[in-house]
């Protein structure tokens, strides 16, 4: 029996200081969190690889959850199930966070993905990346020779494609806790609960205040990149009025089609996701109004 | 297995790693690019590992690393260096049936079967964390499962099953006195 696998060799570095040093040094490494992305790709002939940088023994530095000065940070080497497990995710404001754990793949996978392989992936169906778009999160990346913070929402340059320098290890995600009054909503689309793609994904952030959006931030799986992105000029037309189902429709049928690009393949037609674009921005709106207001 | 060129021989140097399965130390040499399923399954003779598809989907595979689920298709040799895995083969004595095991065979859930090494630890994996689960719990735990037989709706009442008879402490059945 003769299996085609691809051949590749792995570099296990000590510490962090002792990756960055390597990929300082050496042009042939593309560094790996769990694998479930990129051992995919490999495997597939999408990514040819000389050699892996096994990012997971630093996990003794870079798995963290930490709620300090007003700002979550989580390290890059977190898994989805720590996240997931995590105090976080029960705090209402983030309910979006704990709908994306609802829906994200199976707990198998959820052990070894790692939130900055999401949003390393740059995939449009990454879950955490879209849910961190809409908390306005930050991307640490740090090199040998220092670090830097790019917004989330300037992170992506194309499909698999980042900002990210090759020398360069995406260390840790970061956001600025969010007011009392607001709550966040993810709902990701498909014909089944487990195991999902989603045809359209939607994730969104709402402050109310007396019934008015202080603020709102939303993001789908894709408006015309193959990578999920803000649609601003419909939240800039929400932003400041009163909430009404009036208010929505008009965001919907007016506002929202002028920025969204969607495209068809085997899986649904482009007329289709824009049509269920706009039913999921209206429930995602709604369940967070609910959450403000106490409900689930 | 594939054929390597001999002038790739040295390339891809040998790693030396240590594992722990099913209770007894293994120290094997793996190549970099092996996967713990091809080392399990190829190199140590644990068969009830099975590779369905090889991408993450369909959970044959599994088997827990450190007390977690983890499918061994993506999960690379070099990095189950040095760690405690549990495959089907370990999970009962020899000559024993172990509570998850009796119950899918009581609840007649066991059809092809090629599926049950991975239902089997994806339920302990579950049990151990969650000693009396609901439906929910249950559906979430098993939904990476895939059993081209269907036997979905068993599973379920075969995970309470064996609930109940680890909480009344019967964790161990003989194997000869099973059905099936
Ligand atoms: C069966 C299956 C189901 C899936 N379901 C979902 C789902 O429901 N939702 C979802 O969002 N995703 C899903 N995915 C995709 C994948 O699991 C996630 O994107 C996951 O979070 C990737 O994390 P990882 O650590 O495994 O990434 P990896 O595979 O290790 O890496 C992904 C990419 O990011 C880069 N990278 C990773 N970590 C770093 C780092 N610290 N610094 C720099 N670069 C880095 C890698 O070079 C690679 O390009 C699924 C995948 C599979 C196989
Ligand atoms: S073979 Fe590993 S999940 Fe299918
Ligand atoms: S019993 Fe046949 S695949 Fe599950």
């Amino acid at each position: 029996m003769v299996i085609c696998i691809p051949r590749f060799n792995v570099y296990i570095p000590k510490d962090v200081s002792d990756a960055l040093n390597a990929l300082s040094q050496r042009k042939d490494l593309i560094p790996m969190g769990g694998g479930s992305d990129l051992l995919v790709l490999i495997r597939s002939g999408i990514v040819k690889a000389d050699t892996v940088l096994d990012l997971w023994p630093l996990r003794k530095e870079l798995a963290y959850i930490k709620r300090e000065n007003g700002t979550v940070r989580i390290g890059a080497l977190t898994t989805v199930s720590e996240l997931c497990e995590s105090d976080l995710i029960k705090d209402v404001r983030y309910a979006g966070l704990a709908d994306v754990c609802k829906k994200f793949s199976t707990p198998f996978i959820r052990n070894i993905a790692t939130v900055g392989g999401n949003v390393g992936a740059a995939h449009p169906l990454s879950d955490i990346a879209l849910m961190l778009l809409v908390l306005n999160g930050k991307v640490k990346l740090l090199s040998k020779n220092g670090e830097r913070e790019v917004n989330i929402a300037k992170f992506f340059k194309g499909k698999r494609r980042t900002v990210r320098n090759h020398d360069e290890i995406i260390a840790e995600v970061s956001f600025t806790e969010t007011p009392p009054n607001s709550s966040t909503a993810f709902i990701k689309f498909d014909r089944r609960w487990g195991h999902a793609m989603g045809y359209v994904l939607v994730g969104a952030y709402m402050q109310l205040r007396d019934n008015i959006i202080k603020d709102v931030r939303i993001a789908f799986d894709s408006t015309g990149n193959p990578y999920p992105e803000r649609v601003w000029t419909t939240e800039e037309f929400l932003k400041g009025k009163e909430f009404s189902d009036e208010l929505i429709k008009q965001a919907l049928n007016n506002v929202l089609p002028k920025e969204m690009k969607r495209i068809t393949d085997y899986r649904a037609s482009a007329e289709y996701r824009l049509d269920l674009s706009k039913v999921l921005l209206r429930r995602a709106l709604l369940k967070i109004k609910s959450r403000i207001e106490g409900g689930g | 297995m594939s054929v390597i060129p001999r002038e790739e021989w040295d390339k891809y140097p040998d790693i030396e790693i240590t594992l722990n399965v099913n209770g007894k130390d293994y120290k094997v040499k793996v190549k970099p690019y092996e996967r713990l399923l091809d080392v399990l399954r190829y190199k140590l003779g644990f068969t009830g590992v099975k590779e369905g598809c090889g991408r993450g989907e369909c959970g044959a595979c599994v088997v827990l690393m450190d007390g977690k689920l983890v499918p061994s298709c993506l999960v690379l040799a070099v990095r189950a260096n040095g760690s405690k895995v549990l495959t089907v083969e370990g999970l009962a004595p020899e000559g024993k049936l172990h509570a998850i095991q009796k119950a899918l065979l009581d609840t007649y859930a066991v059809q092809c079967g090629f599926c049950f090494p991975g239902v089997i630890l994806a339920i302990k994996a579950l049990l151990d964390r969650n000693p009396n689960p609901t439906d929910e719990e249950i559906k979430d735990a098993l939904s990476g499962q895939l059993c081209r037989c269907g036997s979905y709706l068993r599973f379920i009442k075969a995970v309470k099953l064996a609930a109940q008879y680890i909480r009344e402490g019967k964790e161990y059945f003989d194997e000869s006195g099973a059905r099936g």
